[in-house]
């Protein structure tokens, strides 16, 4: 069984007559789209603007990023059991537009989201900084409730970018990368001497805006559940997390997971990928039992001799991906940990808040602490005022002289924890 | 904290809800808690069965406190 990914290549985006792709320049018809989106009554008004790779702008505060994708051959956009009507994700032919993602804006309650600065310092350290942004700042119509805001502007995000996945509907791919997915024992008996391999892939999940949803479902009220990789490519997972921006994943990282993409490259070459399992990261502790006893259980019936496990944010969660490891390397099967660390503004704390001397292989996406200075760029789309009450924000991040100290936390995808970015730390 | 105050030798109880994270920060006396957003609490019961369940977990964190340990002690029920 295979699916197709098919890779459009888009250099610019523009506002124009007519939502198109015309010589790799995306245009978008703005008034179309505010209607289309305005079309939730929980929303008051939307405002559309473009920030560009190298261009002098900030955004925040930053909730979610969407990557636009069409499935040429169903009507209706991605994200299926989310915005759009059920389908398996994973299968078929997806169109994707590469290079521009939907950006998603506006305050909502604790101002917990991060920034992206589309040049200088603050640049280096987002993997968005390098798209063509679509970047909407919505404000709630008024008597709409927080967690309603949350979900409006959740599924704002996804249908504009949807909207956009339909301007790549009849296009041809500038690459079609076809992926193989196959039922459980047609890979051990396809590829018997490779080393099977399934990954554990943790989805926040504790509320009050930490939250991730799979075709839908809030997935602190799923059990750990198996997932064909593909089925991330069309949105399967969507984010609805708000909180810690550096290692929060994105839609845009749900959809381009960086673990699942290498171990797809690496599927009948040199290891045999046999799937994923999900599981959440619950506030109670017999949650976190049941989940990980679940995830251990699941990790066994694949039959694998490793996994690679990635965690998402930081604190109680360390306790989720120790509680994993530990249950699953007790059943003689390696582990590989995927985190980020906390470790202090100067790097000597201690960087987990949890550990285990079975947890002796571990791959870090940076320390969360560091400080970087961020310039006055011209614009700033959102509001810099949130700058001293974001995660990695604090009293006196905000200069007289208009620059913003603060620590890597509060960069969208920074330390992100599936190795979307470019930080990492090495022992010598 | 909970090392800081034990060092000057007055015994400690930890209510926290990751009982793991306690033991591995050293705790030596620790008893459960709800859920991480309300450690002493939970908004899905009314205020009288929220009351009892706070008084029960304070009443057990004190039986703890006089109980005598030799080695880190989860007080599960």
């Amino acid at each position: 069984m295979e699916f197709k990914l098919g890779n459009i290549f888009i250099k610019d985006l523009q506002f124009g007559s007519k939502t198109e792709v015309k010589d790799q320049t995306l245009f978008v018809n703005k008034d179309e789209l505010t209607e289309y989106l305005l079309e939730d009554e929980h929303l008051a008004s939307v405002a559309i603007d473009i920030a560009r790779p190298g261009e002098s702008v900030r955004i925040m505060p930053c909730k979610d990023v969407i990557e636009p994708r069409v499935k040429p051959e169903q009507d209706g956009g991605i994200f299926p059991g989310m915005v759009s009507k059920m389908f398996t994700a994973g299968q078929g032919t997806t169109h994707v537009l590469k290079g521009v993602a939907v950006v998603t804006t506006g305050q909502i309650v604790g101002y917990q989201e991060g920034i992206i600065d589309m040049t200088g310092p603050g640049a280096e350290l987002t993997p968005f900084s390098q798209l063509n942004n679509l970047v909407i700042v919505a404000e709630p119509a008024e008597g709409v409730v927080t967690y309603q805001h949350e979900a409006a502007l959740r599924k704002m995000g996804l249908r504009a970018a949807n909207y956009l996945g339909e301007a790549a509907r009849n296009l041809t791919p500038d690459e079609t990368i076809t992926y193989e997915y196959l039922p459980l024992h047609q890979y051990h008996e396809k590829y018997p001497d490779l080393p099977k391999v399934a990954y554990v892939y943790m989805l926040q999940s504790q509320g009050l805006l930490h939250d991730t949803y799979f075709y839908g479902v809030d997935v602190k009220n799923m059990t750990p559940t198996f997932m064909y990789p593909t089925e991330v490519m069309d949105g399967a997972i969507v984010s609805g997390n708000c909180v810690s921006a550096c290692d929060k994943n994105t839609s845009y990282h749900h959809l381009n997971s960086p673990v699942i993409h290498d171990l797809l490259a690496r599927h009948g070459k040199d290891l045999c990928f046999v799937g994923c399992v999900i599981t959440n990261e619950n506030v109670t502790l017999l949650d976190k039992q049941r989940s990980s006893d679940l995830t251990a259980k699941l990790v066994e019936y694949l039959g694998v001799d490793g996994v690679i496990i990635s965690e998402e944010g930081f604190g109680n969660p360390d306790t989720d991906l120790i509680m994993n490891c530990n249950k699953i390397e007790n059943k003689g099967i390696k582990t590989v940990l995927v985190t980020d660390e906390y470790a202090g503004q100067d790097g000597t704390s201690q960087s987990l808040a949890d550990g285990s001397p079975l947890a002796n292989a571990i791959v870090t996406g940076g320390n969360a602490n560091e400080l970087v200075t961020l310039p006055v760029l011209d614009k700033v789309i959102g509001n810099v005022e949130p700058a001293e009450v974001i995660a990695g924000g604090f009293k006196g991040s905000r200069k007289d002289d208009g620059t913003i100290v603060v620590e890597l936390q509060a960069i969208m995808g920074a330390t992100n924890e599936l190795g979307f970015n470019k930080l990492t730390a090495r022992e010598y | 904290m909970v090392k800081e105050i034990e060092r000057a030798g007055i015994a400690v109880v930890h209510i926290c809800t990751v009982t793991p994270i306690s033991l591995t920060v050293g705790a030596n006396r620790i008893v459960p808690a709800v859920a991480i957003p309300h450690p002493l609490g939970n908004p899905k019961l009314s205020e009288k069965e929220e009351f009892s369940l706070r008084k029960k977990l304070v009443e057990k964190a004190l039986s703890a406190l006089a109980t005598p340990v030799s080695e880190q002690t989860v007080f599960e029920d």
